[in-house]
């Protein structure tokens, strides 16, 4: 018996030991990790940030939505920035590994720019056309208006959360398998510059030196561009939240820098950067 | 002067050879350099369609390796390092909506399928999916991955309703988008795990990949998720099994040790229960769940026919079926300690045999009117409640490697007097201690594991 009284010692004090290590005090350090589409704000939010608040440290990466959430979930981010909604399965492993359901901020608003080679006819498109094209039923842009010419599909990675709100809210279905894949949208911005024949999207704050397509919510409905009005208003018919997702609800450094984001500061920096802010 | 633009001339002309030879050269080299260009993009192409193929396969697993102390005297040795989980997963992305998995254990000594099935999303509405193959039953912590298990090991009532958690059979799964709600029908074989002896003690359930019986059991689960605002979410739900095993005997006794009937060699033994499950997560301080369950329902036992003497062998008298009414629960409280730590406590309840309390153990028997042709049965250990006080503490040095400490305080359901059932044990020393273990007290069966846990 008296060894194991000792073993229950051992035991009560690495109990102690664990615990203690629990509550050992934080630092100010911030890791942001996730959407492409919100890194450039993401990057733009913690220079401004940490300028006024030099004892904070923000480290921004991106990496997709989903990559984002993973590391939310392996917990190896604080905050996850994502371009859509998270998951049930992903709040199932939240729930597993942390016993909480996560907190959902939106903090900007964007609308899915469609970009265009700035030759290309077409200068409009309808949902059911972009669908069409992205499923690879219409191929060639004569058929929808445009010249005798091959279309040429530019998209992201699946694990983007563009990929995943555009395949829900547009294309409704598969993504015809010639849709080529690139690592974020500047890439995709890049490839449709390049291609007189290419289509691509993604969040409006890339869309610089390429012929932005109107929008059109059906055939009889006019067409709509991505601007502060039409996105704010809804009339842009592909208009979505950004997100910044955290375990549990936010204390101490990161409560304050959310705080800050949400200010008038922070979402100034939303319109600078090119999208949209929540309110 | 001649000279001199003699000499001027064959100077340009010199620079203008060299010139267009180096023009030449560079344009060689232009060439040379697209053809390796289109080389590699050719190349690329290739290895970008085999890495596609590739990333469509997708293997994870976890080892579990543990010490642990047990503080029964009868348990010899009473301390050991052994290998609990060394599982790998792969899965395969056949295409869109069309997943395998296979998961085997790789155990010393013993490697084991654990999982391996199909499932078929509907690609319509994304809400319903059919699975075939052998998976884990629908229930909640038989569903709960045992890599994140916060007590180490399942509770007592989960581990005997659901022995290996995993059941061959199809299942048919709605979980729309929209609504919070899981509906899972499943058609099973209903006999993995069990252990069905016949007279001469052969498990005759020994194939692992096949039914004893023509029965199927059907399971069915639902549960719906809440939101509570900030505060958190509650899920809810409930489940039931319903099923049969085929009588290998010619009787069946009843619970409490009463009723005899009379059955046929296989006519269905019927297995039925009902279970309800909350879990309650709450964002308190870095986050805290309440989980529980209670089941309740008639298990069944198969016994066998009697058998009669041939020459020189003996006759062996019957063994009547068994339908215990049992009742079962567990209760957790899981508290996170900031980002790395976790502590869970759990309460689990399990009675065998809710007809027969303790007092009533070893008292209450049966009594064949022929005991040439039917065993008599007396109540026992079997029918004895157990509880367990499960206390678990986890370090997560990240999210690949996990260290836990787990104390299990388990304690029995007590019989009514000393020496009304005991069991002999024997020491490290090989000495023999008759009836040393009374259960009119409680049998120590406290265990402490130290677990370690790799994952990837």
């Amino acid at each position: 018996m008296k060894t194991l009284n000792k073993n229950k010692f051992a035991v009560i004090a690495l109990l102690l030991g664990m615990i203690g290590l629990a509550f050992a005090p934080a630092t100010d350090k911030i890791i942001v990790k996730g959407s492409d589409t919100l890194v450039i704000l993401a990057q733009r939010w913690a220079e401004v940030y940490m300028k006024s608040h030099p004892e904070t440290a923000i480290q921004v990466t991106g990496g997709g939505s989903g990559v984002g959430i993973s590391a939310l979930i392996n917990g190896a981010t604080d905050i996850a920035n994502a371009s859509r909604k998270m998951k049930p399965s992903e709040k199932d492993k939240l729930k597993e590994r942390y016993n909480t359901l996560g907190v959902e901020v939106a903090c900007a608003k964007d609308g899915i720019t469609v970009y265009l080679h700035p030759s290309n006819k077409v200068k409009e498109l309808t949902i059911k056309q972009l669908s069409d094209i992205y499923k690879g039923t219409i191929k060639n842009w004569k058929e929808v208006g445009g010249a005798d010419a091959e279309i040429k599909l530019y998209g992201r990675e699946n694990s983007s959360g563009t990929y995943v709100f555009f395949q829900e809210n547009v294309v409704k279905g598969d993504y015809a398998p010639s849709c080529q894949t690139l690592p974020g949208t500047a890439a995709v911005v890049n490839a449709v510059k390049k291609d007189p024949a290419g289509i691509g999207y993604g969040g409006a704050a890339y869309a610089e030196g390429i012929e932005i397509c109107k929008v059109k919510k059906d055939a009889n409905s006019p067409g709509v561009l991505p601007t502060a009005e039409t996105i704010k208003s809804n009339e842009y018919p592909i208009t979505r939240y950004l997100y910044m997702y955290l375990k549990n609800k936010p204390t101490g450094a990161i409560k304050q820098y959310i705080d800050w984001i949400l200010s008038p500061e922070g979402q100034k920096l939303v319109v600078e950067v090119g999208y949209f802010p929540v309110k | 002067m001649k000279r001199l633009s003699l000499i001027a001339l064959m100077l340009i002309s010199a620079f203008t050879f060299k010139a267009k030879a180096q023009e030449a050269t560079v344009k060689e080299q232009v060439t040379e350099v697209n053809e390796k260009v289109n080389g590699l993009i050719e190349r690329l192409a290739t290895d970008e369609a085999d890495l596609q193929k590739l990333a469509k396969i997708k293997v994870s697993g976890y080892m579990q390796a543990q010490w642990q102390y047990f503080e029964n005297p009868g348990v010899q040795p009473n301390n050991f390092v052994s290998l609990r989980r060394a599982r790998l997963k792969f899965t395969y992305e056949a295409a869109d909506g069309v997943k395998f998995l296979l998961q085997p254990d790789f155990l010393p000594g013993a490697v084991s399928l654990r999982e391996a099935y199909v499932v078929l999303n509907d690609r319509w509405t994304k809400s319903f999916s059919l699975w075939a193959g052998k998976f884990n039953r629908p229930n909640y912590e038989v569903e709960y991955s045992s890599s994140q298990l916060e007590n180490l090991e399942r509770s007592l009532v989960i581990r005997t309703l659901y022995p290996g958690e995993y059941a061959l059979g199809a299942k048919l799964e709605y979980k729309p988008s929209m609504i919070p709600i899981h509906i899972q029908l499943a058609l099973l074989n209903g006999n993995d795990g069990l252990t069905i002896n016949n007279s001469a003690g052969v498990n005759l359930n020994s194939n692992e990949n096949k039914d004893i019986d023509n029965y199927k059991d059907i399971m069915v689960r639902a549960t719906y998720n809440l939101k509570l605002g900030s505060f958190g979410g509650l899920d809810f739900g409930a489940h039931g099994y319903f099923g049969s095993l085929k009588s290998n005997a010619l009787n069946t006794l009843s619970s409490d040790y009463t009723t005899l009937k009379s059955v046929n060699i296989g006519d269905a033994v019927k297995r039925n229960w009902v279970g309800g499950e909350f879990q309650l997560f709450a964002d308190v301080l870095g986050g805290m769940s309440l989980k529980g369950e209670y089941i309740a329902g008639k298990n069944a036992s198969i016994g066998y026919a009697p058998v009669a003497a041939v020459g020189t062998t003996a006759a062996v008298p019957g063994v009547a079926n068994f339908q215990n009414n049992f009742a079962g629960y567990y209760l957790y409280f899981i508290k996170n300690l900031g980002k790395k730590n976790q502590f869970s406590f759990r309460y689990d309840y399990y009675d065998p045999n809710t007809d027969i309390s303790g007092k009533d153990v070893t008292i209450t028997k049966f009594t064949a009117p022929d005991a040439t042709t039917l065993k008599n049965k007396a109540s026992g250990k079997s029918d004895l409640a157990t509880s367990t006080f499960g206390f678990a503490l986890h370090h997560y040095f990240d999210d690949n490697l996990r260290i836990s400490l787990d104390y299990d305080i388990v304690q029995n359901e007590k019989v009514s007097a000393a020496g009304l059932l005991t069991e002999d044990y024997t020491k490290a020393d090989g000495t023999k201690v008759p009836a040393g273990l009374d259960y009119s007290k409680v049998v120590n069966n406290n265990v402490l594991t130290l677990r370690i846990q790799a994952k990837f």
